[in-house]
């Protein structure tokens, strides 16, 4: 017993020091450690079986619990008698070869440490403790979700025990919170007073449990951590970079997921500014959100962003993103998210990208629709409000015409011109046709072509390609028809990103305010997506949002009013939401 | 499926279809993003401000964004192929 003696002797001088540091590096969990900590395991395996009640007991005459102690001295506390038992226990039974096993013991171990240090008056002492071990069970249960099978013998485990059946991941998050939140109550400093005592550890701690909860793809309790912190914390420039920039990035992931994109492009632009420039796969990581965060909102990464090292993986999936939106293109949109979907669908990108950038590439093409068939002096008007010129207008017929024209090549439909060259190309002929029939039926297609509606013609075989529902401009093989197009305007123009009006009964639709930009009718009715979103949410035009270290709120960006309000269209095959 | 979708292109709809092609070629070259990517612990627990692009203000974000991407150019492949469609499609209405 000499070596276990002897352990707790350090930890009761640790104690009456009030040594939090020596008390942590004293009470290590995980290998790699000295071999006394094995030796120690080995001394209570032969003497205490499994018998807490004795532990306590030797812990006691070891660590007595006194009641008058000088102020600076420290001294034992039950619950803290009640811990190290469990962490005698721990290294009693200790088989880190059975990763099941010794995750099971270390959640007993940190709820047990919880406790300790929710002591108020010596509880402090336990905060480097917490720490840690918070760090070792996190690591533990990051190793185990890598292993499939082992995951699932606890849940199974948990299963039987837990009625809300939360996974391994979760439960772990559960007890991590709760030493966040001991943390997080602490009143050695006021509200907007740089941190002591226990607060200063509260981003380490919200930081893993949120590594957690988005390992696990269940996000929703975090909502609890930003909320509580939003409430209670100090302001998140007090704490160390590294700590700002992790909860900055999960901070934008959490909004991102429940689609405020301003306030994660905020976010995850503040965390972005503060990563230097050597941390290069931190970047990558925070790019992968930050830049279609920013592609939803209508701001599109410049060339000298997708130059940069970290974007050397992202510029060939996003480059292609932001041609689709100038382009007003949803055949380019459907081939840049088919070249990576694997990468899109993994990290959660896919679906939102798929359905929320169709309303700025319906509002491009219909700007490009509109430049293409619009001129100023030509044809009556619809109204002539804006003196002798023609008024500004679209037609929805038009746009139905440059919509399913993509919809078309989308279903592979190819150029006449191609198909011409096809059928004069000489082909070999099939055994057993009459030439002289093979020679009329061509003779009729040609003529069928040239009097087509189309510049496209059905592949070969004359099928149209079969889409899947997110694959079509509308919704898989779904015809664009003016129905559909007349609500997609409409939608847009509720939303502020085309200024005017629909003139239904003419089938137009009519821009406003062409007088006031100097008769640029484009510019009138086409407002900059970025400028409608921005000035909606109070981010102030040019002004950068969150550049600075100090944005530590909920809500996210500096300065600013994200509304939680939304208007929302519901139209074939995507949603219309005010990001 | 999606070198599928690439060449189901119209030959001239050279527009989509390089960007389309330039993504391809540049995944060929690029290490695959899917494994070990989640955020990891930082080496160092804090750096100075003029380490990172934060001290440069509200200007640091100036040259990562583009606000104004609209394209009055209508010279451009797939304007032409939507111009040559909308002629077209007006020809045929007016048979």
């Amino acid at each position: 017993m000499a070596t276990t003696t002897q352990f707790l002797s350090e930890v009761r001088n640790a104690i009456h020091s009030q040594d939090g540091d020596r008390l942590a590096a004293l009470l290590r969990a995980e290998p790699p450690v000295d071999r006394i900590y094995f030796t120690m395991g080995k001394e209570l395996q032969s003497q205490f079986q499994r018998d807490s009640k004795v532990l306590e007991t030797l812990i006691s005459k070891s660590i007595p619990e006194e009641d008058d102690v000088p102020e600076e001295r420290g001294t034992a506390w039950p619950s803290f008698t009640a811990f190290l038992a469990e962490y005698l226990a721990y290294w009693r039974d200790a088989d880190f070869e059975d990763l099941i096993q010794t995750h099971t013991r270390l959640s007993g171990l940190v709820t047990s440490c919880a406790s300790a240090l929710s002591h108020p008056a010596y509880g402090s002492i336990m905060l480097m403790t917490s720490i840690y071990l918070s760090r070792s069970i996190a690591t533990l249960t990051g190793t185990l979700h890598t292993r499939p099978d082992l995951v699932s013998i606890l849940d199974s485990r948990l299963r039987s025990t837990d009625e809300e059946e939360k996974s391994v991941v979760e439960m772990t998050a559960e007890i991590i919170t709760k030493i966040f939140t001991t943390c997080l109550n602490d009143r050695s400093s006021t509200r907007f007073a740089p941190p002591k005592g226990k607060k200063t550890a509260v981003y380490q701690l919200a930081n893993l449990v949120l590594k957690l909860l988005f390992m696990s793809k269940k996000t929703r309790p975090a909502q609890q951590i930003f909320t509580q912190l939003a409430t209670l914390s100090p302001p998140l420039k007090y704490y160390p970079a590294s700590q700002r920039v992790t909860y900055l990035y999960y901070l934008g992931r959490f909004n991102f997921v429940n689609n405020h994109f301003v306030r994660a492009a905020a976010a995850l632009e503040s965390s972005y500014l503060q990563t230097p420039a050597k941390f290069t796969k931190h970047r990558t990581a925070i790019l992968t959100y930050l830049v279609p965060s920013n592609l939803l909102v209508g701001r599109l990464p410049t060339r000298a962003l997708l130059s940069r090292p970290e974007a050397a993986h992202l510029a060939p999936i996003f480059s292609p993103l932001g041609q689709a939106i100038k382009l007003g293109s949803f055949v380019l949109l459907s081939a840049a998210l088919a070249e990576h979907s694997d990468f899109l669908f993994s990290h959660g990108l896919l679906l939102v990208l798929n359905t929320r950038l169709r309303p700025i590439i319906w509002r491009s093409l219909a700007r490009r629709t509109f430049q293409l068939t619009w001129t100023k002096d030509s044809g009556p008007g619809l109204m002539e409000t804006d003196g002798p010129r023609r008024a500004a207008t679209l037609s929805v017929a038009d746009l139905v015409t440059t919509a399913a024209y993509q919809q078309k090549i989308l279903e592979g439909y190819v150029p006449l011109p191609s198909a011409q060259q096809a059928l004069s190309k000489p082909h070999p002929k099939p055994a057993g046709i009459n030439p002289v029939y093979l020679r009329a039926v061509s003779k009729a297609a040609m003529t069928g072509e040239l009097k087509a509606s189309s510049t496209l013609v059905p592949p070969a075989g004359g099928r149209p390609k079969k889409l899947r529902p997110l694959e079509g401009v509308l919704n898989g093989n779904m015809a664009v028809t003016t129905e559909h197009v007349e609500m997609l305007l409409a939608g847009l123009v509720q939303m502020g990103w085309l200024r005017g009006y629909m003139a239904l009964a003419q089938g137009k639709f009519a821009v406003s305010g062409v007088k006031a930009k100097n008769g640029d009718a484009v510019a009138a009715g086409w407002p900059g997506v970025w400028e409608v979103v921005g000035e909606k949410v109070g981010v102030a035009k040019g002004g950068g949002n969150g550049g600075g270290g100090g944005f530590g709120g909920f809500g996210g960006a500096k300065g600013g009013k994200a509304k939680g309000t939304s208007i929302e269209v519901n139209v074939p095959g995507w949603i219309v939401g005010e990001p | 499926m999606a070198s599928e979708k690439t060449t189901t292109q119209p030959a001239d709809l050279s527009a989509a279809s390089t960007v389309a092609e330039e993504a391809t070629t540049s995944k060929k070259t690029a290490a695959p993003l899917e494994e070990d990517d989640e955020f990891e612990d930082f080496p160092v627990d804090d750096w100075e401000p003029e380490e990172s692009e934060s001290q440069n203000g509200p200007h640091a974000t100036e040259h990562l964004w583009e606000e104004s991407w609209d394209d009055d150019d209508t010279s451009d492949d797939f304007s032409s192929q939507l111009k040559e469609e909308l002629k077209k499609v007006e020809s045929s209405k007016r048979r």
